[in-house]
């Protein structure tokens, strides 16, 4: 794997791909000036005729060029709100996910060590779980006392249940022979926890944790457009990455909103990679397969 | 002809040999004493024949003393056909194999030796009344014909009866009845009884008896079920209003329209991508930069996109389900064991071939973890773009009954919003089992 992450060929092909695409964005969303023009108004009659609108090509011409987006960048990198929105989501999502671990890794480690704990605690668990996180926002809006929690309490929802399917996952599969070795071994049932189950479940700790991260984005972003912003202020700033996508949308500017998406893809991607590179950091053991 | 006197044996002292042999060690001591009844003890000479290769396949023999030749013809395959046989030891298994009527070995005993018989027809009935301990019988049967008499081939034999006992256990109202009964013996259902009691019991107590801070303004269960059994709801919206399966079936619809479509596009291009390295090559990083872009940040760039919102709605719902069934596709095809695409263009296989019957295949368990994905995710994001935009649909439900202060009815959308997805998943679940049987089949026999 590694080796193949310095394979020019294959990254000259991606760049290649990608600029091929954004190439081809920039024709389609352009497509409001060019399809005007006198050769295309067969073209333009056929669109017309499957039902589409006759002035842009579907879909890709209602989206701003790659080249606007740029522009827009430009403009908003050097706008403090900008970098406010990142902060907040940022620190919406760290809070919710740090909730999540402190919470769920536990709860997971005791469903999977006690049977009593499980027993009474996974059929609980299991009837929660199908609801979806966002359905969650309205009620957490009613409950929590600050809309800010209330979206912590969200996003905190979504990577909840996956750390804690992945924990008890994890325990599950660790081979039983470790344990009969450990016992027969004479190890006390702490040291069979600390030695055995805890190094054993580090694995899927880490999966886990780098899928509730992903969801984890997810739900933020949708937090804040369902609850304005959370932001009392209001305004362009200070309201998250989520708000921000929203409220270019309401203010018409379109370009803002690829700059939102695009950002917060960066965020996510960011935090997933750092994410794994802990996980790897602290499963040395898995480096040597 | 061996001299050989058949004699029943006192139960008591079965049930202690049995209990000392291999397959046995596990069944419930009711079921040995069945066992015993139909048990036989005969004494051997040394020189004596047991049987002959070819000869009637009946009983099956545990060596309680002295010893035993068993030589496997060279018909069966084995790698190491002969063996001593000492106390303790099981032969004869042919006599529980289907389609093998006849023995496959020949027993000759070397020390004068004591065995106990069992028929095999009667002893294939007895674990036929408990499936259950008949299969875990079966499958150590099973180890012991590739380990100890290293006769593999054989296991389709007995996998053959396997799948006998799990089809009438399938049919059995008794064993589904067994099943029940055994589960309430056990402590898991007293303790989720437990577990549910305690966690309705603090929403009844912290919401409408207490009325703790903050929970004051939540709905208490007995509101909320109030309004969901009522004729009338307060609110417009319970079990008995038309609208209520209106929103159910719009939202399902939705869902399965976006899940269809994943799974046409997402399938194939996983296939591609994990199949052919130039397609990965280029396509990936496209996909791979895409994909980080949260579902919800696309939602006003889709309703700018289609005028419609019911088709923005379907698309984000789609997106979501893409990603995790191509990717998921992806992997699968990844996994597959190189030696089997090797094999397959050893032995002449053309491209076409190799990918309908080495890739898909090897890629279906994968790709049926991304379906599973990919409708939790689903029902994730219509939930996301129906409370944003949309009109119907169990989020538009949740969402609407918040701006106009319907409590209760937020919490009944929730719920069935839970309910549905469920069953959704399942069905997948149900879906993907059924199609991958053999792989299901390869994990039970897997532990061998």
């Amino acid at each position: 794997m590694a080796r193949r992450k310095f394979d020019s060929k294959a990254l000259a092909k991606g760049l290649f791909s990608i600029l091929v695409f954004l190439v081809l964005w920039e024709i389609g969303s352009r497509s409001k000036t060019w399809i005007t023009a006198e050769a295309f108004s067969g073209f333009r009659e056929a669109l017309g005729a499957l039902g589409f609108n006759k002035n842009y090509l579907p879909w890709v011409g209602a989206i701003p060029a790659p080249s606007e987006v740029v522009v827009a960048w430009g403009k908003v990198i050097v706008d403090p709100g900008y970098w406010q929105s990142w902060w907040m989501s940022g620190a919406r999502v760290g809070g919710g996910f740090f909730a999540a671990m402190l919470v769920g890794i536990p709860f997971g480690l005791a469903l999977a060590v006690s049977r009593t704990a499980h027993g009474i605690g996974f059929p609980v668990f299991e009837l929660l779980r199908p609801i979806p996180p966002l359905a969650w926002v309205p009620a957490s809006i009613i409950f929590w006392p600050t809309q800010e929690l209330s979206i912590a309490f969200v996003t905190f929802l979504g990577a909840f249940y996956t750390i804690v399917i992945n924990v008890v996952g994890g325990a599950r599969s660790i081979d039983v022979r470790y344990f009969q070795a450990a016992q027969s071994m004479g190890s006390s049932k702490a040291d069979i926890f600390r030695r055995v189950i805890l190094p054993g479940t580090l694995p899927s700790i880490v999966v886990g944790s780098a899928v509730g991260m992903g969801i984890t984005w997810e739900v933020v972003v949708a937090a804040e457009m369902i609850s304005g912003g959370g932001s009392q202020s209001g305004g362009t700033s200070g309201g998250g990455l989520g708000f921000f996508i929203w409220n270019s949308y309401v203010g018409g500017s379109y370009e803002q909103i690829v700059v939102g998406m695009i950002s917060i893809g960066i965020a996510g991607f960011i935090s997933s990679e750092l994410l794994r590179h802990f996980g790897k950091y602290i499963t040395p053991w898995l480096r040597l397969r | 002809m061996p001299t050989q006197d058949k004699q029943p044996v006192s139960p008591d002292i079965l049930l202690g040999i049995l209990k000392a042999t291999m397959p046995f060690q596990v069944v419930s001591d009711a079921m040995l004493r069945r066992i015993a009844a139909i048990s036989w003890k005969v004494s051997y000479r040394a020189g004596d024949t047991l049987y002959e290769a070819g000869g009637p396949a009946d009983d099956l023999y545990i060596v309680v003393s002295g010893k035993i030749d068993h030589e496997l013809a060279p018909g069966v395959n084995a790698r190491r056909p002969m063996k001593t046989l000492g106390e303790g030891d099981v032969f004869g298994w042919a006599a529980l194999l289907e389609k093998v009527p006849n023995r496959l070995a020949k027993a000759v005993c070397t020390e004068d030796a004591l065995v106990i018989r069992i028929n095999g027809e009667e002893l294939l009935k007895t674990f036929e009344s408990d499936p259950d301990a008949g299969d875990v019988v079966m499958s150590r049967f099973a180890t012991m014909i590739t380990r100890d008499y290293t006769v593999p081939d054989l296991i389709a034999q007995l996998r053959g009866i396997h799948r006998k006992l799990h089809a009438r256990d399938a049919q059995g109202m008794n064993v589904t009845l067994y099943r029940v009964s055994r589960w309430l013996k056990s402590p898991r259902p007293y303790l989720m009884l437990l577990g549910l009691s305690i966690f309705f019991g603090c929403w009844y107590l912290a919401v409408e008896v207490f009325k703790l801070p903050r929970f004051r303004e939540m709905p208490g269960i007995t509101t909320v079920v109030t309004e969901w059994l009522n004729p009338n709801p307060v609110f417009g919206l319970s079990l008995y209003t038309e609208e209520y399966y209106k929103h159910i079936a719009v939202s399902v619809w939705r869902v399965t329209q976006a899940f269809l479509l994943a799974t046409a596009l997402g399938v194939p291009l996983g296939l591609f991508l994990g199949w052919s390295k130039g397609v990965k090559d280029y396509l990936f990083p496209i996909f791979e930069m895409l994909r980080p872009i949260p579902i919800l940040a696309w939602v006003p760039i889709a309703i700018v996109m289609f005028v419609a919102t019911e088709s923005a709605v379907i698309f984000l719902t789609f997106l979501a389900s893409f990603f995790a069934t191509a990717l998921n596709t992806m992997l699968g095809v990844e996994s597959i064991d190189e030696s089997y695409t090797r094999a397959a263009n050893c032995l002449g296989a053309s491209k076409s071939q190799v990918f309908f019957h080495v890739i898909v295949p090897g890629a279906l368990p994968f790709v049926f973890t991304g379906l599973q994905i990919s409708v939790g995710v689903s029902w994730f994001s219509l939930v996301a773009a129906e409370m944003v935009s949309g009109q119907y649909g169990l989020g538009y439900v949740i969402n609407t009954s918040y701006t106009m202060v319907r409590y209760p009815t937020i919490i009944i959308g929730m719920i069935t919003l839970g309910a549905v997805g469920y069953v959704t998943s399942a069905m997948v679940r149900v879906a993907g089992d059924y199609m991958m049987q053999w792989r299901v089949r390869e994990l039970a026999l897997g532990a061998r």
